[in-house]
């Protein structure tokens, strides 16, 4: 009895040194990245991740930090290097949570980037890709602010190609700033971003 | 000096607020010497860690005791792992070994180029085929804009550095087209009987090319399927010369496409007359579709294809002064299934079956010769990855060719020819990665003809090597035989295998969206069929060569919106074949081919436009009013297309392209008469194109949920 509570007491505790550990780690991942550290940022991620096996936040930031670099590179090494990196933290994830909309958004972003980069080499093959993402993101999680957001983003970078009438992706652009006003993240490090891209986006509908 | 610095800048940081810690460092360099940058070091299953610094050094705290795991991992580089614990981890030196097949290890490039999704260095782009000015979706037509091939309008078949047509083969998912090309008649363009959005990948080698494949001296030219779809859809064509209707249908593991396409030139013929008489102008049905099906290991697909066409028209007889009748009906069809999947121990196994039918009757006034090919193809492949930087495969061929003619010209008897040709072919290739900047192919095949009673063996090897992050060197050679043709084998099985040497050097630049490729070559024939005009006998006494320098440029990036690609061509070649009377060039053969294709993204206009110039020295011709043999040279060809797509909204393309703008009069070659007229001369009549400019309008129409998804793609 005594043996048991002993390890009851050790096993608590260790969690509880565990998730002060995570909490750490995490918000040092958080303050490096957001000071411009993106290289140091991804490298915590990646440790974490190793380290916590079972949560998604610590590789979705190793994808999330190395797809937002991708975004403003304009060498294809670099690029490359970025994208590769972001591709497989996301692929060990999607593998055990392949109904994760918050994956699957990312997912998207990562091959919209290589179509921002050359779209004639990759919009053919990719953009089908992308839209089924945000397809089964929506099915999955209607009401989630990042769905609708990267939907209408996307659906905007093509009205905008074709030059055909933006007003319904106005409505959904505002109806995601209503969902990420009515947001409550599950945790601290759960995803809790878009609402001002969203804002942006808006001010180029008018 | 920089390194002491801020390792003892981090020491004290690092003590001022560390105790009973213990503090890991080291450095981290590569197989040769060099300091790794942005490696991550860290203790396995902790937080502690660091990523190195530019000359490799890192250094960090930890608590952990007892034994620990200490990993570093960079991209393209192996994990390197090592137990122990944490103060044994004081100024250790860490080499990483690169991961060899890491995705900038250098790619064996002589002689081949790649498109598509799959390709590292694509040469030409998803798009590119079809959105190619002239081409018209023709995979050969865009496949002619590349070096080393050779533009022969009265033909449309692919030939490659000297090499005549029937000297590339075509492989589907690895698996043989005995019939690539659609069925025409001599002077009368073919086109390739494939549309080319249904594949991802198109390898195109000019030369010393894998083991893997056999039976072609020139060329392999290797079209991948696309291993799934991502969308259902429904696409609407609506063109001037015929509609095509196709529609994709996905399940979860499942997928099928259906491809049917009516093709009529006849109202076309009438608002654009050509050079030709048309009784019926051309006609075709076809259809085709894709099944494909995932297992939990593997991947099946099943391609099928038919077509059946048919045209009548008149044209000129040189030697009687009157028109001559010329009708063709052709059928064919063709099926194609594979399996690709992980066996046992990571054993990747490929195997599949391709059988081609194909059906013509060809009548000239008022002889006829029926022809039927039933060309069957069997192949299993094996292979695997032994170490980080070798793969074996190994695999086997068989090939089954039977051909029967029928030739009947009242009131002459009937006479039949033909010939049933087994094939059977073994090869072993190991693909060694010495570095990331070294590597080679080493390839034997051996092929046994029964026909023939023929055996032999072929060895291939190729190797690059990698100057820098953006250029490389890359060198091939080896032996190619050919079973003779259908022309020669329907009359004897008393000759033998044709056979060429390639030899192939090439050097590549590559930076950002611009590529150089520049590569020459050697090729000697042996063994080319020869035959004395007016007698039945056959022999392999024929020889040639063939020399010359590609170029090709490629540049996606000075101009914003507009991508062009230029290739030039030099080729010096000379053949002894068939009724030849000395070693001379053939007449497919032009010494210098150009070509420059420009796309250019207009935004204000939602419209891509594009022009292609081809360009081609004369080709010989043999006059027989002159002495000299293959003396002619016809004057120079000149091309110039444009075509237009213009986005209609997301899903309605409109499109519209015309060949040849400036109308100039191209002349192929001349035919002469077989006897001497009144003056003494043998009378001539030029080969030309049967239109001067062809111009074509499409509506594409695409319903799907995925309102961007367009045929853009397809066109």
């Amino acid at each position: 009895m005594d043996k048991l509570i002993i390890i009851l007491i050790l096993m608590v505790s260790g969690i509880v040194r565990g998730q002060g550990n995570f909490y750490d780690g995490m918000n040092k991942g958080m303050e490096l990245w957001k000071t411009g550290q993106t290289e140091e940022a991804s490298a915590i991620f990646e440790r974490i991740a190793a380290a916590e096996k079972e949560s998604w936040l610590p590789n979705y930031y190793v994808a999330m930090v190395n797809t937002t670099s991708a975004f403003k590179e304009k060498d294809f090494n670099q690029l490359n290097k970025y994208l590769t990196r972001a591709q497989s933290a996301l692929d060990k994830e999607l593998a055990k949570h392949p109904n994760n909309a918050e994956l699957l958004v990312l997912q998207a972003m990562v091959h919209t980037a290589w179509i921002a980069y050359d779209p004639m080499s990759y919009g053919a093959s990719l953009s089908g890709k992308v839209s089924q993402l945000y397809a089964r993101a929506e099915q999955l999680s209607p009401e989630n602010p990042r769905v609708v957001l990267g939907k209408a983003q996307f659906e905007m970078g093509s009205a905008q190609f074709f030059g055909t009438d933006l007003s319904p992706i106005c409505t959904k652009l505002e109806r995601s700033i209503d969902l990420f006003d009515n947001f409550s993240p599950e945790s601290s490090f759960h995803p809790n971003w878009g609402k001002n891209q969203a804002l942006e986006s808006l001010s180029n509908c008018k | 000096m920089k390194h002491i610095i801020i390792s003892g800048f981090l020491f004290l940081n690092l003590f001022s607020y560390l105790h009973a810690q213990n503090i890991i460092s080291g450095v981290v360099g590569d197989t040769r010497g060099n300091p790794v940058f942005g490696a991550n070091v860290y203790l396995h299953g902790t937080y502690d860690g660091a990523t190195t610094l530019e000359d490799g050094s890192f250094i960090f705290s930890s608590s952990q005791t007892g034994t620990v795991a200490l990993v570093v991992s960079y991209l393209s580089y192996r994990e390197y792992r090592r137990e122990g614990t944490p103060n044994e981890f004081v100024n250790i030196n860490i080499t990483l070994r690169e991961d060899l097949n890491s995705l900038d290890a250098v790619v064996i490039s002589a002689g081949t180029f790649n498109a598509g999704e799959k390709a590292r260095v694509s040469v030409l782009k998803p798009l590119d085929i079809v959105t190619t000015a002239g081409s018209a979706g023709d995979i050969i037509a865009a496949l002619q804009t590349l070096p080393g091939t050779q533009n022969v309008g009265e033909s449309g078949r692919l030939f490659v550095r000297g090499g005549d047509a029937g000297e590339t083969q075509t492989f589907v998912d690895g698996l043989r087209v005995p019939q690539p090309y659609t069925a025409s008649v001599q002077n009368l363009p073919s086109r390739g009987r494939f549309s080319p959005f249904l594949f991802s990948g198109i390898s195109f080698s000019t030369g010393g090319y894998s083991a893997e494949y056999g039976d072609a001296l020139s060329s392999v030219l290797l079209l991948e399927t696309r291993d799934r779809v991502e969308e259902e859809k429904t696409e609407i064509s609506l063109m001037s010369v015929g509609i095509s209707l196709g529609h994709i249908e996905k399940w979860d593991k499942r997928s099928l496409n259906i491809n049917t396409s009516y093709i009529n030139l006849a109202p076309y013929q009438v608002l654009v007359p050509e050079n030709l008489d048309w009784n019926k102008a051309y006609e075709s049905l076809a259809g085709e579709a894709i099944y494909r099906q995932e297992f939990k290991n593997g991947l099946w697909k099943v391609y099928t294809a038919f077509d059946a066409a048919e045209f009548d028209f008149n044209r000129e007889n040189i030697d009687t002064a009157l028109s001559q009748n010329v009708k063709l009906k052709n059928k064919n069809f063709y099926l194609n299934t594979s399996y690709r999947g992980t066996i046992w121990n990571n054993w990747q196994l490929f195997t599949g079956i391709s059988q081609g039918h194909s059906e013509n009757l060809t009548s000239l006034d008022e002889r006829n010769i029926e022809n039927q090919e039933n060309a069957f193809h069997f192949k299993a492949n094996l292979g695997k990855r032994i170490s980080n930087g070798v793969r074996l495969v190994g695999g086997i061929d068989y090939f089954r060719t039977g051909f029967e003619e029928v030739y009947s010209a009242a009131p002459s008897p009937i006479s039949t020819s033909g010939f049933n040709l087994q094939q059977f072919a073994a090869f072993a290739e190991a693909d060694v990665l010495f570095s990331r900047n070294l590597a080679a192919k080493v390839g034997l095949r051996y092929s046994y003809y029964d026909e023939m009673e023929e055996a032999g063996i072929s060895p291939r090897i190729s190797a690059a090597y990698r100057i820098n992050e953006n250029a490389q060197l890359s060198a091939a050679m080896g032996k190619f035989v050919q079973s003779p043709g259908q022309d020669y084998l329907k009359f004897t099985s008393d000759i033998c295998t044709e056979e060429a040497s390639h030899f192939i050097l090439n050097f590549q630049y590559q930076k950002e969206r611009r590529l150089l490729r520049a590569e020459i070559f050697q090729k000697d024939y042996s063994n080319l069929i020869k035959f004395e005009t007016g007698s039945p006998g056959f022999n392999n006494n024929g020889s040639a060569y063939a020399r010359g320098l590609d170029l090709f440029w490629r540049d996606d990036k000075t101009i914003k919106n507009l991508e062009y690609w230029f290739s030039y061509s030099f080729i010096d070649t000379k053949r002894d074949y068939r009724d030849y009377r000395e070693k001379v060039t053939p007449y497919f053969v032009a010494p210098h081919s150009a070509s420059l294709v420009t796309k250019y993204w207009v935004q204000a206009w939602r419209s891509q436009m594009g022009f292609s110039y081809n360009y081609s020295a004369g080709r010989p011709f043999n006059d027989p009013n002159t002495t000299q043999f293959m003396s002619g040279r016809t004057k120079d060809f000149n091309n110039l297309s444009f075509n237009w797509a213009y986005l209609l909204s997301s899903q309605k393309i409109l499109y519209f392209s015309v060949s040849n703008v400036l109308g100039h009069k191209n002349i192929f070659g001349y035919e002469y008469a077989g006897t001497r007229d009144l003056n003494g001369n043998f009378r001539s009549r030029a080969i030309t194109p049967t239109a001067d400019r062809f111009f074509f309008v499409g509506f594409f129409w695409t319903l799907s949920d995925n309102k961007a998804s367009n045929q853009l793609e397809n066109l």
